[in-house]
């Protein structure tokens, strides 16, 4: 037998007060809980492959998670199978290369299917994303990955296309009109690049039945979720590979520009919308517009108009509930998932030890930090990855790209620097090499009489 | 009764006179009244003045603040405007990079 409460004790207002307040800060700490929820590990995320119910057009949940110091939003994007468009839209105001240690990103991990026939695979231009239907019915699964496509000036075409062939360890064979452009840039190509570090085609690619498209691997990672190619569509490695192995060929490839998109799931109507290619704009939104209005008039219920037009306006590439259709619409799985930070992101570029017998390539000299750190990580981005990282001298920050086993590889790095990112980089020696120079140099000027031969004040200091 | 007459008149006037006039003794209190009045009145045009210098100063203490105040929002807006720039210029030269 206990007792429960000393009755005398809650005679004294004091104990009382404070019972209450003991009370009081438990109910709070019962509602942190309910905030902070615990992180989900990494490996629970669904990243690709999702079930496709009848019916419904949303697939995917988003997530949210914590940056560490270091991180960038492109290999957070990566690691989480996203593109860099998709994670700069839905975090807006947040810096690509530097973001800030601790901030809670969103990952965009939810997508609404675009709109057209759940067979084969179809690319949607304007979300810079993939999907590849398989099996049919109740047993109907998506796989998604995002890509990168043409630019302005070389567009990916659309329409509808099949796959003619598949090739592993694929040869580009250097189309003329980028010969062309390359060569006015100072980069002459050879007219085939093998399969390597060097062929942009990566390890696996499906040849269009439209000629001279493709999609392929890429040894430009960063590049996924931009316009950056010549009209063919680029997937991550580990996605290309994925997809070859679960493509066969004569498999339909559809592609569409749909910048808004909107789907329902449990009941709900989503919309999504991501900012339009130029011109495309006004004509996709009407049609959208169009359709909201349709359901409007069928369910005889008023849309928040309002809402729609917020939707559209901050073009997250995020689906946002607008709407209830039905009854019972679960809005559990609305709520982002807290991810835990995982220990190392896949694919982030390794940055090897600093070697005093190595050679490097002064790329930068800058005041402040954070330009440094941001050349330094897209140095670091680049295809092949060339790595670089900042040095802190006493007045401002240096970019060094490097270590380099030799002269020739240094000069490579310097001219790669020049032609793609207009940095005109100073080749470094070993410190090794300009020590025994410098002693060599001594014992001429003793020679000579000469005192005026003074090392490179850069080759000093690395 | 012409005599009575002029005595009495001489005697009223007389009267009048007299009343109207004042010792030196009321005189000297008047004085001593009136530079009362005006040290209170140069005191108050003292307080007076160094009230608006004040404030004066004042102002012009807060208007500088406000200058110096918009000024730094401006040089912070600016430096914002330049590392955004800058950011802005680095991902274009990257995304132009990420080219074939």
């Amino acid at each position: 037998m206990y007792r429960t409460a000393d009755l005398p004790l809650l005679a004294n207002w004091r104990c009382f007060a404070a019972l209450c307040t003991a009370l009081v800060a438990l109910n709070g700490c019962a509602a942190m809980r309910t905030v902070q929820e615990p992180g989900h590990p990494e490996s629970e995320i669904k990243r690709n492959t999702f079930p496709v119910a009848r019916g419904e057009d949303v697939v995917g949940r988003l997530a949210v998670i914590r940056l560490e110091e270091g991180d960038t939003l492109p290999d957070i994007a990566r690691h989480f199978g996203l593109g860099v468009n998709a994670i700069s839209a839905a975090n807006p105001g947040v810096d690509l290369w530097v973001p800030e240690a601790g901030k809670r990103v969103t990952l965009p991990l939810r997508y609404i299917l675009p709109d057209a026939p759940r067979k084969g695979i179809v690319i949607n231009q304007a979300t810079m994303r993939l999907f590849q239907f398989k099996g049919d019915g109740p047993s109907l699964v998506v796989s998604t990955y995002p890509v990168g496509v043409g630019t302005e000036e070389r567009p990916t075409p659309m329409g509808q296309t099949r796959v003619a062939r598949k090739a592993a360890r694929p040869t580009w064979h250097v189309p003329a009109s980028i010969a062309e452009d390359h060569r006015k840039k100072g980069d002459i190509l050879p007219a085939k690049v093998p399969p390597g570090p060097e062929n942009p085609l990566g390890e696996y690619a499906l040849y269009l039945s439209k000629t001279g498209y493709l999609i392929h691997g890429t040894n430009k990672p960063a590049s996924i979720g931009l316009r950056a190619t010549n009209g063919c569509m680029r997937l991550y490695p580990e996605n290309i590979e994925m997809l070859y192995r679960d493509t066969p060929v004569n498999t339909p490839v559809l592609i569409v520009n749909q910048p808004y998109l909107i789907g329902q799931r449990d009941g709900v109507l989503y919309l999504e919308a991501h900012t339009p290619f130029e011109g495309s704009g006004t004509g996709e939104l009407e049609k959208i517009y169009a359709k909201l209005r349709s359901i409007e008039k069928q369910s005889a219920h008023t849309l928040d108009w309002k809402k729609v037009q917020e939707v559209q306006a901050e073009a997250r590439g995020i689906p946002v509930p607008i709407f209830e259709m039905g009854q019972g619409g679960s809005q559990e799985d609305v709520k982002p998932l807290n991810v835990e930070h995982p220990d190392a992101l896949y694919g982030r570029p390794a940055l090897p030890e600093l070697k005093l017998e190595a050679w490097y390539v002064l790329a930068a000299d800058v005041r402040e930090e954070i330009d440094a750190r941001r050349l330094a990580a897209i140095i670091n981005h680049q295809g092949p990855p060339i790595p670089a990282r900042v040095l802190s001298k006493s007045s401002g920050y240096r970019v060094v790209a490097g270590p380099f086993n030799d002269v020739s590889a240094a000069r490579e790095a310097a001219r790669r620097l020049k032609i793609d990112l207009d940095i005109d980089g100073i080749v470094i020696e070993p410190v090794k090499q300009i020590e025994n120079r410098k002693e060599v140099m001594g014992v001429e000027a003793k020679s000579f009489g000469n005192h005026h031969n003074k090392p490179n004040k850069k080759e000093e200091l690395i | 009764m012409k005599t009575r007459l002029l005595v009495i008149s001489v005697m009223l006037v007389l009267g009048a006179g007299l009343t109207g006039c004042a010792t030196s003794g009321d005189l000297e209190k008047v004085q001593a009244q009136q530079n009362l009045i005006n040290a209170k009145a140069e005191q108050a045009l003292q307080d007076a003045q160094a009230a608006k210098a004040a404030a004066d100063a004042a102002k012009l203490k807060a208007d500088e603040t406000s200058v110096r105040a918009e000024n730094a929002e401006k040089a912070a807006a600016e430096r914002e405007r330049i590392a955004e720039e800058k950011a802005q210029r680095a991902d274009a030269a990257f995304q132009k990079s990420m080219r074939k």
